[in-house]
């Protein structure tokens, strides 16, 4: 399929999914704690909602921030679903993010400040092991670019067994979900207030769900990448990661950030990098 | 549809007192109860709420808290006081520290009975505020629509705490440009613009009884002053302003043959503005340590 | 030469008798001796086939020194004058001294890029040495002289395995030309290039020399500038990079590649441990020619690519970094991060030039990233086991440069403007060098194409470079990125401009709360330093460990090649 059809089909289809998968999970989560939950387009309600909502700042300059951090995730889901060079990948996702914590910082409060410095945090805890995944992938099929990874003829999860489990822990970070929901956490949950979200409100808010929304669909993309073999164990191990994060939410408590950082290196030194030795030498 | 009724999002503030509305405010987020089948989400941070809930009687302490908070959610918002207590004061009501309900602080649109209030009843609370959520949205919405609606006339002396209120929305952005908290504009107390009254016409600009813009203007001999010339930040670069100051100049009778106004140095766009006004500047003068006066002045055609 | 060679190791005898520094004495004669021997013995056998080498790589360098020591020169007009006038008075005015130093170093500078005899390229490579040690003792306190010995000796240290270097070659060649060494059969040279690489990697300040660098932050904020950043520092990595082809695919080269890649990840974690401006440059800089290093260790036509594009980014950015923080350090009187609270309103010009050169030191689509992925590739494609510290370096990169950003944007209450007190020269040579940082990564690929990749053919017949696809996408992300100050213009439309959220005890306008027993407190934000966890003078200790383990490594390297 063409690279440019690839990216406009993505461009309709991940923010229908993504905000889909988001109430997934909150009725999900609702029905794990015995509650009936909110309806299934509930985080379409609260977007359209949102929109519609006055915006307030502090610094004026805040919401440009954002507006970028939105674009530049936009644009990240793109490169990653038109094929493009993983690494690439990696380095426009931590852009965005950048964005994202400039945003809080410009913000100047002390509850987004310390979100902004937990964000950073878990961006030095995730980072390593994203890389390795994409080095991983590299060894494994000899290329950087998403399209060759997809089309390679073995399933590379029974080559990157480790690398894969290491890319899930990090999901849990990416996805802000407990235990390592440190920087801003998800519906209900208050973590300082709302940590690096504190001071958006209103569209400007709304366009952090929808960026999430589109993070979420890079994610489990790249999930799926590990079986892309065959289909059909792709989308069923990217709904099946999907569902493990929403599990360990409901079932964690918070964990400190050095417990986090410790934990998310230990594992890509071991699980990722472990890996990678044996596919090198063995 | 109603973009409000399916996602209101609630902050939960308790004022003082007993804490059993308190607990049944939570009781409602529990799987007996809970609210989130409705959209609820219980924010605990004013700026993405949309519902204010107070809970307990305001006192010395929590009245600033209250009101801090109530500004900082954004419009369009609701206020709903949870029993006895936040409705009048219940039991503590005649209490040495105790200054009565939630509406002695801020507007309530919602009250909810009970002492301690079931969640039952909060919950029908908040399905009520969610409806008047949506009527104040709609009228946001037909101001921001209806800006050809504008009326400009004379203020009276019962819009003035909505004026001073708009002054000091409106002069936070200068204050940023001066890098300086202490502009006496931003520091006017009601009793202070209360006595302005006794010498300065107040002009209005408003959108459905909404004060959106105001002016005031004193005549001494052949000049008319114009001062404080003001338009809420959301309604800015509409004309709103150049309208205020021309139907000033216009409200002064014949014998008033000059205008002269005033404005920081670094306004630059308040300078822009008198100077298409056809205002030109004859003299500048140091007022505080980080703000010059610029004097501006103008001839009657 | 001989002469000039002698009376400048007199000078340093003197000095490093007169200081009691018997260390000094004895690294310095332990080179001299024998190098005076070894040359009178010779005489007029010491030949190289011509004694100047000016290809793209030294173009390259030469360019760097002209327009980035130029700027700096510029820079110190201003900046010393208020040094002496109103920030330091008790230091004695040397400043003809100082500038004379300046300029006589730059000269040095040029000479050892184009040098090919090696005798020449010693000569100049001590009188570096020499020049930095000179004005790291400026201010002439105990730290600061107790500093420029620490930097002499280290640097002697690599003068003695450059001396070693050059005897060597001679035997093995019979030439003393950079030239011939490098084209000379690998076995036989591997010894003197492995020599060189060890005096490269303590001018480089690599670890376990890593320490006289960060001594070097004594010294005024120009001579940081030009000696301990873009230039002088920059000739062990140039070094290195030349002996690259035959460092590539020998144990000796790993061992240097592995100095290099250690530390780059040691420094940037120990970066991330402070708040002192001028030493998370130090880090950084030592961080960022470990990753050079790394390069000249690997030796392949990649990586050599990607080094020789770092030493460029590298070098424009750090210095506009060094540059902005003396200012700040001038008009702030300290130079912590921490205190650069509300930069961007005091010193609005002053802190998105900062800012530049952040983007520019780690950011997507910026050069050093372009550099960092290449050199990323260049080692999962040789030995994929160094991507370790490349992964684990590059996060906190981010973390400690991050942090520095969000300090400069983040405002808490109003500040008057005071950046007219900065005078014309520094602001010349700011502007000059954030100009040049933006252009050399919007003009990376000319850059790359005219003076990088012939160079990198000319020595292995191929190159590295940036996919076509890749570029593309790049330059959208820079484009997206360069929009970014358009959106200025819709400033401040349809927002309301409230005080943060300080759980509803904000007191009347601006950031200030109520706390306990109704005692008003000022907002007061600061970062994080993981001090706990990653601790500044233990990973530097750890870092040093290291370095002496493969500091003994490469002697091990060394022996059995004898």
């Amino acid at each position: 399929m063409n690279p440019l059809l690839r990216f406009a089909i993505y461009l309709i289809l991940a923010p229908l999914i993504g905000g889909l998968l988001a109430g997934i999970d909150r009725k999900l989560s609702a029905r794990l704690q015995a509650r009936q939950g909110p309806p299934l387009w509930q985080p379409f309600y609260d977007v359209r909602k949102l929109w519609n909502k006055e915006n307030i700042v502090v610094r004026r300059s805040q919401d440009f921030y954002v507006f970028f951090f939105l674009i530049l995730m936009v644009f990240t889901g793109g490169l990653f679903f038109a094929g493009s060079d993983l690494l690439l990948v990696v380095f426009a996702l931590t852009l965005a993010a950048i964005f994202l914590v400039l945003g809080a910082y410009k913000a100047s409060s002390p509850y987004s400040f310390i979100g902004a410095e937990r964000e950073l945090l878990q961006m030095m805890a995730y980072e390593p092991m994203i890389l390795v995944t994409a080095v991983g992938m590299y060894l494994a099929t000899g290329s950087f670019y998403v399209n060759d990874i997809a089309a390679h003829s073995g399933v590379l999860a029974l080559r990157l067994p480790g690398v894969l489990l290491g890319f899930l822990f990090c999901l849990l970070i990416k996805f802000r979900k407990s235990p390592f929901d440190l920087s801003s956490s998800h519906h209900a949950h208050q973590e300082l207030v709302r940590g690096i979200l504190t001071e958006f409100s209103g569209s400007t808010l709304a366009m952090i769900e929808v960026a999430h929304w589109f993070e979420n669909v890079l994610l489990l993309g790249w999930v799926y990448l590990f079986f892309a073999a065959s289909p059909a164990a792709g989308i069923a191990a990217a709904l099946g990661a999907f569902l493990l994060v929403i599990v360990v939410d409901n079932a964690c408590a918070r964990l400190t950030w050095p417990t986090m950082l410790k934990g998310a290196w230990a594992t890509t030194l071991v699980l990722g990098f472990g890996n990678i030795l044996f596919l090198t030498y063995f | 549809m109603p973009a409000f009724a399916k996602s209101p999002w609630v902050i939960h503030y308790d004022a003082s007192s007993c804490n059993g509305c308190d607990i049944e405010t939570l009781a409602c987020l529990t799987p007996l109860y809970d609210a989130e089948r409705l959209g609820v989400v219980n924010t605990g941070n004013p700026k993405h709420a949309d519902i204010f809930l107070v809970t307990g009687a305001v006192n010395a302490q929590s009245g600033d808290v209250i009101r801090n908070i109530y500004h900082q959610l954004p419009e369009p918002k609701v206020v709903v006081a949870v029993g006895a207590c936040a409705a009048s004061g219940g039991i503590f009501r005649e209490c040495y520290n105790i200054h009565g309900g939630v509406d002695t602080v801020v507007p309530v649109d919602v009250y909810v009975g009970g002492c301690a209030a079931r969640p039952e009843a909060i919950i029908d609370g908040i399905v009520r505020a969610v409806q008047i959520l949506e009527v104040k949205h709609k009228a946001t919405q037909a101001a921001a629509r209806g800006i050809d609606k504008l009326v400009y006339e004379p203020a009276l002396a019962g819009d003035i705490p909505e004026i001073l209120a708009l002054q000091k929305v409106t002069y936070r952005s200068e204050a940023e440009i001066y890098g300086d908290d202490s502009l006496p504009a931003m520091q006017q107390t009601l009793a202070e613009i209360e006595a302005d009254l006794a010498q300065w016409t107040f002009l209005k600009a408003s959108i459905n009884g909404k004060i959106v813009g105001s002016i005031r203007g004193r005549i001494e001999g052949a000049t008319g002053y114009i001062r404080r010339c003001i338009v809420h930040p959301y309604f800015r670069g509409r004309g709103i302003a150049r309208r205020l100051i021309t139907e000033m100049e216009r409200s002064f009778p014949p014998q008033v043959v000059r205008f002269e106004t005033l404005t920081g140095h670094k306004s630059r766009r308040n300078l822009a503005m008198c100077e298409k006004l056809g205002y030109r500047v004859f003299k500048t003068e140091e007022y505080l340590p980080t703000v010059q006066w610029v004097h501006l002045q103008k001839e009657r055609k | 030469m001989l002469v000039l060679e002698i009376a400048m190791g007199l000078y340093i005898v003197v000095l490093g008798i007169r200081h009691r520094r018997p260390l000094v004495v004895l690294l310095l004669l332990v080179q001299l001796l024998p190098m005076v021997g070894w040359e009178l013995r010779h005489g007029e056998g010491l030949q190289a086939h011509g004694d100047l080498l000016a290809d793209r790589l030294s173009a390259l360098m030469a360019l760097i020194n002209g327009v980035v020591g130029g700027s700096i020169c510029l820079y110190a007009l201003g900046y010393m004058r208020e040094y002496h006038t109103a920030h330091h008075p008790e230091v004695r005015d040397r400043r003809p001294l100082f500038f004379s130093l300046l300029f006589f170093f730059l000269a040095a500078m040029f000479g050892i890029v184009f040098s090919n005899n090696l005798l020449w390229l010693y000569f100049f490579w001590e009188v570096t040495t020499l020049c930095s040690f000179v004005l790291i003792a400026y201010k002439q306190d105990e730290e600061s002289i107790g500093n420029a010995f620490r930097a002499l000796t280290y640097n002697l240290i690599g003068g003695a395995a450059f001396a070693g270097a050059i005897i060597w070659v001679h035997r093995a060649t019979g030439s003393i030309g950079l030239t011939d060494l490098i084209h000379a059969a690998p076995a036989l040279v591997i010894g003197p290039a492995l020599l060189l690489s060890l005096a490269g990697i303590t001018k480089s300040a690599q670890l376990p020399f890593s320490r006289w660098l960060l001594g070097a932050m004594v010294a005024p904020t120009p001579v940081s500038a030009l000696l301990h950043s873009s230039t002088m520092v920059k000739a062990g990595v140039y070094l290195v990079l030349r002996m690259a082809p035959i460092l590539h695919g020998t144990a000796g080269g790993i061992v240097v590649a592995l100095v290099g890649a250690s530390s780059f990840a040691l420094a940037s974690l120990a970066a991330v441990g402070t708040s002192d401006a001028k030493k998370v440059l130090a880090y950084s800089t030592v961080a960022n020619l470990g990753l050079i290093i790394l390069c000249g260790g690997i030796g392949t036509h990649e990586a050599v690519w990607a080094g020789v594009l770092l030493i460029l980014f590298h070098a424009v950015a750090k210095c506009l970094l060094f540059l902005c923080v003396g200012v700040v350090e001038h008009r702030l009187h300290s130079r912590d991060i921490e205190r650069m609270s509300g930069l961007v309103l005091s010193m609005p010009r002053l802190s998105i030039m900062l800012q530049i050169g952040i983007a520019g030191m780690f950011l997507a689509p910026f050069g050093m990233l372009i550099g960092k992925w290449a050199v990323l590739k260049a080692v999962i494609d040789t030995y994929p086991i160094i991507a370790l510290p490349i992964i684990f370096g590059s996060a906190p990169t981010l973390f400690f440069w991050m942090k520095w950003m969000g300090k400069l944007l983040e405002v808490t209450h109003p500040i008057p403007n005071i950046e007219h007190e900065i005078g014309r020269g520094e602001w010349f040579a700011l502007t000059l060098l954030s100009c040049t940082t933006a252009l050399t990564c919007i003009a990376f690929p000319l850059v790359s194409a005219w003076l990088v990749e012939p160079y990198v053919i000319g020595v292995y017949g191929r190159s590295g470079h940036l996919a076509h696809g890749n570029f593309v996408i790049m330059t959208i992300m820079l484009a997206m990125v360069a929009l970014f100050p358009l959106s200025f213009f819709n400033y401040g439309r349809r927002v309301k401009v409230l005080d943060p959220y300080l759980g509803g005890a904000n007191v009347e306008s601006g950031a200030r709360y109520q706390g306990a027993v109704g005692q008003v407190h000022a907002l007061q934000m600061s970062n994080y330093t993981l001090a706990g966890l990653v601790p500044e003078a233990g990973v530097f200790r750890v870092g040093i460990g290291v370095g002496l383990a493969l500091l003994a490594a490469l002697a091990a390297c060394l022996l059995l090649l004898r």
